[in-house]
């Protein structure tokens, strides 16, 4: 950008548009810090060419030309060392995530005059993302897909992310240059046994979600089975509820129905649902034993 | 109540002014967009007994309302209406209320609530925000399903305190924010206001009324029950709906199927606590041209 093109200079300031946009964005990225987020970066709003015909940004915002992504909210250190499992359970959620990207929203308007909206967390249509946060993360430079499903982040591992759309121009930070996944130590033991950490703790020929192939260090093949997955990890979200919904309706004997109603799994399914939050996401089976994001969880 | 005020130090009189300013400031910091105050007794000729702030908090003196925009402009500019659904209400109003009965009670020592929203039976509220919107002086009534209008950023969400503090009050609105000179002048040409004409009774619509000559509201109405099914059909009703129709169903395949739809799930993602679609229509809000400059950004 030429600094002498007044159409790049800001009158009042004199500041080069390139200036103005760094600018903008290290206080973004430091309200998002304060925010919560550990990781923030932003996306082209017109690279989403892998996405799904209205799931692109400019689809649900035609103005935007920008994704900004944040990433934060991971189990803690803490909730990792749990020997009981259902504490992970009862403790991991997006939605303080999804609470901040609406926060940065409203700043991104108030502050800069600029028109932004948060991508909705959950699904519409058809159990369809508004726009694929993986595929934003990825494009922001956030992280890099996994042969576990998700988003590595190169220093944190697994994180949760939202993301907003916005008319700001920001500067870009495009994807990473170098997968996170696979971590050398995958490799070596795809070299010695032929699985990865993550398959091995659930391997879809026998009975888990995952498989794939490695091929000189890189992915080459990856297989994921999200309905079973599903059925495991959020069994005592709404698919929770469904299910234990239907067991009701079909049970004839009043006495048995009584017992389902008042149950401990319907009653999880019905904390889980409501403001309190148990018991989100249930199986973090794949992400307990990936070493990317490991030296975060080691503490005293 | 008499007790509580004459308990009171007379040098708090001149701490009135000081602490609503304070008020103010901590609303705005929280993420308000509009801070009201009224005395308690405004209530007194609109609310029965047992509805009434001091009602509910004995010894209540004041209440303040608080407003905040729901969607970002960006969400109005949305051709997607489900972001709009999803993304139109985070109850923003009700955490600023929160952080003012804390302030209210650990700066001040005066006892502070969150007034109730919500109804105890049929559709009434405990205590109605609308009433309180414009008993603060934050907005008048409208033709769009009489919600309250702001005169800077049209339509908000109001949550409101109840405390026994004394506080300075602030004046209700003189003028009427709606309708808009620009409605007046549509209404005059084609008898429907923007907002009636988006959702126009006779045609199937929720919304209708009339302007007299000196340009104020005449009459208006108001199907609540008919927007209720358009605007929450993802939230608490729907699902109301829809396990009625399950638990009716006999056929255990067709009952399965229900229970597992996209409308069921949808409807059960409607309740849960991170809101998906709790409120889904604005159209009568999205052709009002109050608090439209607000909305217009780059």
């Amino acid at each position: 950008m030429n600094a002498d093109d007044p159409a790049t200079t800001d009158a009042k300031t004199g500041a080069t548009m390139d200036s103005t946009m760094a600018a903008n964005k290290a206080e973004l990225v430091e309200f998002a810090r304060k925010g919560g987020a550990l990781v923030t970066g932003v996306a082209d709003a017109g690279a989403f060419a892998a996405a799904m015909a209205g799931q692109r940004p400019t689809d649900l915002l035609p103005e935007a030309k920008t994704v900004i992504v944040v990433g934060g909210a991971p189990p803690r250190a803490g909730d990792w060392q749990v020997p009981n499992y259902l504490h992970m359970e009862t403790t991991s959620t997006s939605d303080r995530m999804f609470a901040l990207a609406n926060r940065i929203a409203q700043f991104v308007e108030r502050r800069f005059g600029y028109y932004a909206v948060a991508v909705p967390s959950g699904v519409d249509r058809a159990r369809q993302p508004f726009l694929s946060l993986a595929l934003a993360a990825e494009l922001a430079g956030c992280g890099t897909p996994s042969l576990a499903g998700p988003v590595l982040n190169p220093e944190h591992g697994f994180l949760y992310f939202a993301a907003l759309l916005t008319s700001l121009p920001l500067p870009v930070d495009g994807p990473l240059a170098e997968p996170v996944c696979p971590a050398p130590e995958c490799r070596t033991m795809w070299d010695e046994q032929g699985t990865t950490p993550c398959l091995a703790v659930c391997p879809i020929d026998a009975g888990g979600c995952l498989g794939g192939r490695l091929e000189n260090g890189r992915v080459a093949e990856r297989r994921y089975d999200v309905a079973r997955c599903t059925t495991r990890a959020q069994n005592s979200f709404i698919p929770g509820f469904q299910k234990a919904l239907e067991a009701v309706f079909d049970e004839p004997d009043k006495e048995r129905r009584r017992m389902i109603l008042w149950g401990s799994q319907f009653t999880r399914t019905l904390w889980s649902m409501s403001y309190s939050n148990v018991s989100q996401c249930q199986c973090f089976e794949c992400m307990r034993v990936c070493p990317a994001g490991r030296a975060r969880r080691e503490l005293r | 109540m008499a007790s509580v005020a004459a308990a009171i130090d007379p040098g708090e009189d001149a701490l009135a002014e000081p602490r609503a300013a304070a008020i103010r400031k901590a609303a705005l910091a929280a993420g308000a967009d509009v801070v009201g105050i009224a005395p308690v007794h405004r209530w007194d000729e609109f609310v029965p007994e047992g509805c009434r702030p001091y009602d509910i908090l004995p010894g209540a003196k004041s209440v303040i309302a608080v407003g905040v925009r729901g969607p970002t402009a960006g969400g109005w500019l949305s051709p997607e209406h489900r972001l709009m659904e999803v993304n139109g209400y985070d109850f923003a109003n009700d955490r600023v209320v929160h952080v003012l009965a804390d302030h209210i009670e650990r700066e001040y020592r005066y006892r502070a609530i969150m007034a109730p929203g919500l109804p105890i039976a049929g559709h009434q509220p405990l205590f109605s925000m609308m009433l309180a919107a414009v008993l603060t002086g934050l907005g008048t009534r409208s033709l769009a399903a009489n919600i309250i209008l702001n005169p800077k950023y049209g339509l908000l969400y109001y949550s409101a305190c109840i405390t026994t503090l004394e506080l300075p009050p602030d004046s209700m609105l003189e003028q009427d924010v709606c309708p808009h000179p620009m409605c007046v002048q549509v209404y005059k040409h084609g008898g429907k206001t923007p907002c009636m004409a988006a959702c126009p009774k006779d045609e199937g619509g929720c919304l209708d009324g009339a302007i007299g000559d000196d340009g104020r509201i005449e009459s208006s109405y108001y199907d609540r029950e008919r927007c209720v099914s358009r605007a929450m059909n993802f939230g608490i009703n729907s699902f109301q709906k829809a396990l009625e129709q399950i638990a009716n169903e006999d056929d255990p395949e067709r009952r399965r199927t229900m229970i597992h739809s996209d409308f069921f799930g949808r409807s059960c993602e409607g309740i849960a606590f991170f809101k998906e679609s709790v409120a889904q229509c604005f159209e009568c809000m999205r052709v009002c041209p109050i608090g439209r400059a607000e909305r217009k950004l780059k």
